[in-house]
């Protein structure tokens, strides 16, 4: 994932849209905003893979020349790993995580999404795109938080884990007071 | 009566009305109110020295970055020589933006509009079709460069003032340099950024963050008592709220005239669990290594003696400052974190809050290494503090949910005229043996930092423009 503005230029053999592992994918997603939007997060901790790098790079108003730039890595708006991530979940499930206590009513709307095989047989890579929509208390406006997924999946049983997931998000300076939720 | 006058605003309150300064109390209406924040604009944001960034973000000619100054947007570059200058970001022929963008490189600014050219230090260079004079023959040269701050680097941080013939940098510190100089300049090649920063929106007031800064470990207890429950400090000993957490933040705290602030955390309790032994047995030196600063290992402990005087060392062994704030908008966080294994990671990290407006503000998140931080250390220390601390920080996100709700509750008919109070004070001074300037209180936390932030808010509402 080293080519940010085209993901998909290193990745292996497209999975055609339809076929049973896109399919499969495409469940893995629609179970997985379903548990989020549902603040059902142990459940969601248990797709995780323990190799799990979960990653939401700043982005920066660059030239056009320089796209490749404006997305940085050095200092992310997230940089989590398995065990750091089981925290925030731990956080999130005491009584006084207040940035999400009383939560955040949420949707995660996953659309866009393209399959790929990788060089490992039961590692499929992905990307989609999600568009989040947040209120909290009494705001008559909704956060918006669009952003492109760049996922590893692993096949584990009868589903997926997450592998590696890149949040690119479309924010330079981020609309959203916190990232106290999961993307 | 002359000393209190002031602004008054356009429904006949008079902004020293605002301030109670015999019972140390403040309405909520400083918090959230268009005027009082354009008065601000002026007389606070328009005249003390402002935190940038940092020169590790513009290492060569040529390179810039875009910052603001209030509500001004401006220039930062370092220009051939090696000087950083800071100019306003607006071009002097029909008030375009000149950059657009975050950062970059380059020599010459131009104005996407009409080409109008300037240099990194804001010089005009020219304008497009010389034969034309677009620029006309009224003004020379020199008269058509950019606005330019004064400007000076401290620690390598980047600090701008349009107040170009007010107090000096060292003068706005006072008495506080000492300490912050043990925070900013104690290695040998400085501090250097770990990236640009994180930047992100807050829908609450700037002050509700810039007093918060100044100190207030109060809060610590209850908007962060996770940290007792389930984080770093849980403890089975400190079931009690907040108990674990009150022992850990036990120190002295630093006041300024100028509403600068600082929390120094006894360090004893972790340098007892890391050496199995009593501090008081241990010398300065023996303790430093036991327990370097955050962003130090022992084999650089050595650099700190030939930066600081045996004084600050010994503060630095003893209780060195760990949290707290820059007048008007600026936390500091050289924090020392417990880890699982028994080990301290540190963390050290800068926030500005910048105004946005009455209820919003944007949250400035640097994450600082020393230059000379070893590569393992540094990444654990990059980890560490993204993980709690700015956009997605565990600790932090509880305050960016707090700020907006006082910001709202300073609107109502009734809330505006309620008061935030600080009417908790100190009554031990400096701790004994205490080495270092300025004013210095033993406990646990008392509100003395944050009466001191508010009364430097009140100072300068009240000068003359």
């Amino acid at each position: 994932m080293t080519n940010t503005t085209n993901p998909t230029a290193e990745l292996g053999n497209s999975v055609g849209i339809g076929s049973e592992i896109y399919n499969q994918v495409l469940q893995h997603y629609y179970s997985e905003a379903l548990l989020l939007d549902h603040i059902r997060l142990k459940e969601w901790g248990a797709t995780l893979a323990q190799d799990l790098k979960y990653t939401v790079p700043v982005r920066q108003t660059r030239t056009v020349q320089e796209i490749e730039e404006s997305y940085i890595r050095s200092v992310m708006h997230m940089d989590d790993d398995y065990g750091s991530i089981m925290g925030r979940i731990m956080r999130l499930s005491g009584k006084s995580a207040w940035s999400e206590n009383p939560p955040s009513r949420i949707r995660r709307f996953v659309s866009n999404v393209q399959v790929f095989e990788t060089d490992k047989a039961d590692e499929f890579a992905s990307v989609n795109y999600l568009l989040i929509t947040r209120n909290r208390f009494d705001d008559d406006f909704f956060d918006l938080i669009p952003c492109q997924r760049n996922d590893v999946l692993r096949v584990a049983g009868d589903g997926f884990q997450l592998v590696r997931r890149e949040v690119l998000i479309d924010q330079a300076l981020l609309g959203t007071p916190n990232l106290s939720i999961f993307l | 009566m002359s000393a209190k006058k002031g602004p008054v605003l356009r429904d006949g309150t008079a902004v020293a009305d605002l301030v109670d300064l015999d019972l140390q109390e403040v309405k909520l209406r400083a918090l959230s109110d268009q005027e009082i924040y354009e008065i601000e604009q002026r007389k606070i944001f328009g005249k003390v020295w402002l935190l940038l960034g940092h020169e590790t973000e513009i290492p060569n000619a040529g390179d810039y970055v875009q910052r603001h100054m209030g509500d001004d947007s401006v220039l930062v570059a370092r220009a051939r020589d090696g000087q950083v200058h800071v100019s306003l970001n607006v071009c002097p022929h029909r008030g375009m933006k000149i950059t657009t963008h975050e950062s970059g490189n380059t020599q010459i600014h131009t104005c996407i509009y009409h080409g109008w050219a300037f240099k990194p230090d804001g010089e005009f260079l020219g304008s497009p079709v010389a034969d034309q004079c677009m620029h006309g023959k009224m003004l020379s040269k020199q008269e058509l460069g950019l606005q330019k701050a004064r400007v000076t680097l401290y620690g390598g941080l980047i600090w701008a003032t349009w107040n170009h013939d007010g107090p000096s940098f060292e003068e706005f510190l006072g008495d506080t340099k000492w300490y912050y100089d043990m925070l900013y300049c104690r290695t040998n090649k400085g501090m250097e950024v770990a990236g640009p920063p994180q930047r992100f929106i807050v829908r609450g007031n700037w002050k509700t963050a810039g007093e918060q800064s100044a100190a207030d470990g109060f809060h610590t207890l209850t908007l962060h008592r996770w940290l007792g429950e389930v984080g770093n400090y849980q403890s089975d000993s400190g079931k009690k709220q907040g108990s674990e957490l009150t022992e850990e933040m036990f120190g002295a705290e630093v006041s300024s005239p100028h509403g600068h602030a600082l929390r120094c955390i006894d360090l004893a309790r972790k340098i007892k669990k890391l050496t199995g032994k009593d501090p008081s047995e241990l010398s300065v030196q023996e303790k430093l290594n036991a327990l370097p600063p955050p962003g130090m290992t022992p084999d650089m402990v050595e650099q700190l003696a030939q930066n600081l005087s045996p004084e600050q060392m010994q503060v630095m062994a003893w209780m060195p400052p760990q949290v707290g704030g820059m007048f008007p908008n600026i936390i500091f966080e050289f924090l020392y974190i417990p880890q699982p294994d028994g080990n301290v990671v540190g963390s050290l990290s800068l926030h500005t809050y910048v105004p946005k407006g009455p209820d919003k503000l944007e949250f400035t998140n640097w994450i600082f290494v020393e230059k000379d931080t070893p590569p393992e250390l540094r990444e654990k220390m990059i980890q560490q503090s993204v993980r709690l601390l700015g956009t997605s920080g565990m600790v932090e996100a509880d305050d960016s949910d707090t700020w907006p709700h006082m910001t709202l509750a300073a609107k109502g008919a009734q809330a505006r005229n309620r008061t935030m109070k600080y009417q908790a004070l100190y009554e031990t001074g400096a701790p004994e043996g205490w080495p270092g300037p300025g004013i210095v209180n033993e406990g646990f936390t008392k509100d003395d930092t944050q009466w001191h932030w508010w009364k430097y808010w009140y100072e300068l509402m009240m000068a003359e423009d």
